[in-house]
C-alpha cells in the first residue's frame, strides 16, 4: 500500500520554480530517501508533503488525506523532525518529551523512548547544553513520540561527527523495525546507501532518478576496476584474463589495470596468490552513488 | 494532564529560569525601594512610576524578545507540525506574561504599603481601570515588535531602544514636574506616559480626566490589529 503518493508537484518562490515536477510514492513500511545537493528542493518537497507549505500545483496524499485540508487528522499519525528547528535554550530533555508526548492522543510512553535513544542521563540536562548529536537524538526521538506511521526526517546527521552519523543510522534502523514508514532527506550518498530501501534522486526541482540504491549504483556491474604493480617480472594477461567477469587487462609495465564486472576482484586475487606473484599499491574503484549522480545528471555530487 | 495545562506548567518553569523575568521585577522594586525610603507618606508619585516601568519592562522587552526568538528558532512552526496548534503557544505566553506582571504589581504594592507605609488609594476600581487598559496598550506594542523583529535579538534591540525614550517622556526617569513641560505634554500622548498619568490620577482620587484612558483604549485596539496583520508564523 502506498503510504505517500506525490503527483506533479510545483513549487515557486517569487516567480523562481524551485519544485518542476516531482513526482513519488513511498510504500509502508519503507525508508525512502530523498537525495539531492544543496538548494535542490529536498526540504521544500518534504515540507509539501508534511502540509507545511502549499505547493503551487500537483496532488499529495499521506495515508490517503491531504496534508493541508485534513492537517488535523494527519498530525496525531505524522512525526516530524524539521532540518532548521531548535528548543528553548532552558527546557530540559525530560520536559521536552513530557511535554511532546501530550499533545498526542495515544503517544508511546516518553520514558521508554528516553532510554532507547540514550537520553536517560541526560533528562535534566537543558537543551542549550546538549551537543549537536545529542541534539538530533532528542529532535528523532520527539519525532517519534507521536507513534506515529509515517516520520520525516530533514538531515538527520549533518554536522556530526562519523562515530555519532554511524550510532544514529542504527538507530534508525530500529525505527524501522518497528515498521515506521520513513521518509529520509539527506545530501549524504553513504547514509542513503546504508538506510534507503529506495531513493529519489532530486536535482533542481526535478527527481532525476528513483531507484534502489544498489539499482542506481548498478551494483550488478560490481567493481569496475582493480590496479595493482607486480613485484615478478612475469606477464599477467594469459593468466588472467581467462577468468570469470573480466573484460580486459591491461598492462604497462609492472603496472596492471583489470576491468571487469561482478565479483571478479576476488578472483584476481585468488589467481595470483595460487601463482603466488606478489602485488603492492592494490587498489579496487568501486562505483558509488556519486558517480552515478554524475552518470545522471552530468554535474559534480557537490554538498 | 491535558496539552495545554502541560503546557503552562513547562512554560512557566521556562519564564522562572529566564533571568530577565527575575530583571523585570527587581528593577522597579529597586527603585521603589531606593526612592520610597525618604519619600513623605502620601507620596502619590512613586507607585505609579514603578508600575509603569515594571508594564513597560514586560511589553516592551520580555515579551517580544520572547515571542520573536519562539519563532526564530522554528518553535513555532516545530508545534504547527503536531496536533497543538502554535497559536497555543502564543496564548499561554501572553497570559504567563501577565502573571508575571501581576506578581511584579502586587509586590510593588505590598512593600510600598507594608513595609515603607506609604498611602496606597482608597479605591480600587480606578486604579484597576488604569492597570488593565495600561497593560493591553503595552502589550500590544510588545506584540507588534514580536511581528515586525525578524528575530529574538533584534526584538530585543527594539525594546531597549524604545524602552528608554518611552520611560523618559512617560516620566520615569526624571518626574514629570522636572521634565521640561513640553516634552511633559508630548509624554502624555505616548502610551506609557499615558498609563502612568492615568494610574497618578486614580491614585490622587482626584475626579479623572478620561483623555488617558481613552488613548490607551484607542493605541490597545490600532496596534494590536497592526500587529495581528504584520504577524508572521515563521
Ligand atoms: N521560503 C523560501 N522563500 C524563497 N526561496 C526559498 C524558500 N525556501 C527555499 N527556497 C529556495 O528554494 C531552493 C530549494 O530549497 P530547499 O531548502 O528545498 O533545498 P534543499 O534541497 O533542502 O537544500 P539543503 O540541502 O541545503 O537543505 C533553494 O534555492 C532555496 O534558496
Ligand atoms: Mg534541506
Amino acid at each position: 500500500m502506498a503510504v505517500i503518493e506525490v503527483a506533479n508537484l510545483r513549487k515557486t518562490y517569487s516567480g523562481r520554480a524551485v519544485l518542476e515536477d516531482v513526482s513519488f510514492s513511498v510504500q509502508e513500511g519503507e525508508v525512502f530517501g530523498i537525495l539531492g545537493p544543496n538548494g535542490a528542493g529536498k526540504t521544500t518537497t518534504v515540507e509539501c508533503v508534511e502540509g507545511l507549505r502549499r505547493p503551487d500545483a500537483g496532488t499529495i496524499r499521506v495515508l490517503g488525506l491531504d496534508p493541508v485540508r485534513d492537517a488535523r487528522a494527519l498530525r496525531e499519525d505524522v512525526g516530524v523532525q524539521l532540518q532548521q528547528t531548535q528548543l528553548p535554550e532552558n527546557l530540559k530533555v525530560g520536559e521536552a518529551l513530557d511535554l511532546y508526548a501530550s499533545f498526542y492522543r495515544a503517544p508511546r510512553d516518553w520514558r521508554e523512548l528516553q532510554e532507547e535513544w540514550g537520553l536517560a542521563e541526560l533528562r535534566r540536562a537543558r537543551f542549550g547544553k546538549l551537543s549537536g548529536g545529542q541534539r538530533q537524538r532528542l529532535f528523532i526521538a520527539l519525532a517519534l513520540v507521536g507513534d506515529p506511521k509515517v516520520v520525516f526526517l530533514d538531515e538527520l546527521t549533518t554536522g556530526l561527527d562519523p562515530q555519532a552519523r554511524r550510532s544514529t543510522w542504527e538507530l534508525v534502523k530500529r525505527v524501522r523495525a518497528r515498521g515506521v514508514t520513513t521518509v529520509l532527506v539527506s545530501h549524504f550518498m553513504d547514509e542513503v546507501e546504508e538506510l534507503c530501501d529506495r531513493v529519489a534522486v532530486i536535482d533542481r526541482g526535478t527527481v532525476v532518478a528513483l531507484d534502489t540504491p544498489a539499482g542506481l549504483v548498478g551494483a550488478d556491474a560490481g567493481p569496475q576496476q582493480m590496479r595493482f604493480t607486480l613485484l615478478a617480472d612475469t606477464d599477467p594477461v594469459p593468466l588472467l584474463s581467462a577468468l570469470p567477469g573480466i573484460t580486459a587487462v591491461d598492462r604497462d609495465g609492472a603496472h596492471v589495470t583489470v576491468h571487469g564486472t561482478g565479483d571478479f576482484a576476488t578472483a584476481v586475487a585468488a589467481r595470483l596468490a595460487q601463482e603466488h606473484l606478489l602485488v603492492t599499491d592494490l587498489r579496487i574503484d568501486q562505483r558509488s552513488l556519486e558517480d552515478a549522480f554524475i552518470a545522471l545528471t552530468g554535474r559534480p555530487f557537490d554538498h | 494532564m491535558t496539552a495545554l495545562a502541560k503546557l503552562t506548567a513547562v512554560e512557566t518553569k521556562l519564564l522562572l529560569r529566564e533571568p530577565g523575568s527575575l530583571v523585570s521585577i527587581l528593577i522597579p522594586l529597586f527603585f521603589l525601594v531606593v526612592f520610597g525610603a525618604s519619600t513623605p507618606k502620601d507620596d502619590t508619585v512613586l507607585l505609579p512610576m514603578g508600575m509603569s516601568i515594571a508594564v513597560g519592562l514586560i511589553g516592551l522587552y520580555l515579551l517580544p524578545t520572547t515571542l520573536a526568538g519562539y519563532r526564530e528558532r522554528g518553535i513555532l512552526r516545530r508545534l504547527s507540525t503536531t496536533p497543538v496548534k502554535p497559536g497555543n503557544l502564543l496564548a499561554v505566553q501572553l497570559l504567563l506574561q501577565l502573571a508575571l506582571l501581576a506578581a511584579a504589581t502586587a509586590l510593588q504594592l505590598t512593600v510600598a504599603g507594608g513595609v515603607l507605609g506609604i498611602q496606597l488609594p482608597s479605591r480600587a476600581l480606578p486604579v484597576a481601570i488604569a492597570c488593565a487598559l495600561g497593560t493591553a496598550a503595552m502589550f500590544a506594542v510588545g506584540l507588534l515588535i514580536a511581528a515586525l523583529a525578524p528575530n529574538g535579538r533584534a526584538a530585543n534591540g527594539i525594546g531597549v531602544l524604545l524602552y528608554f525614550p518611552m520611560a523618559y517622556l512617560a516620566g520615569l526617569i526624571q518626574p514629570v514636574a522636572q521634565m521640561p513641560a513640553s516634552l511633559a505634554r508630548v509624554g502624555e500622548y505616548t502610551p506609557l506616559g499615558a498609563f502612568r498619568a492615568g494610574l497618578a490620577q486614580a491614585w490622587t482620587g482626584q475626579s479623572p480626566d478620561l483623555l488617558p484612558l481613552i488613548l490607551l483604549a484607542a493605541y490597545t485596539v490600532v496596534i494590536s490589529a497592526i500587529a495581528a496583520r504584520c504577524f508572521r508564523w515563521e
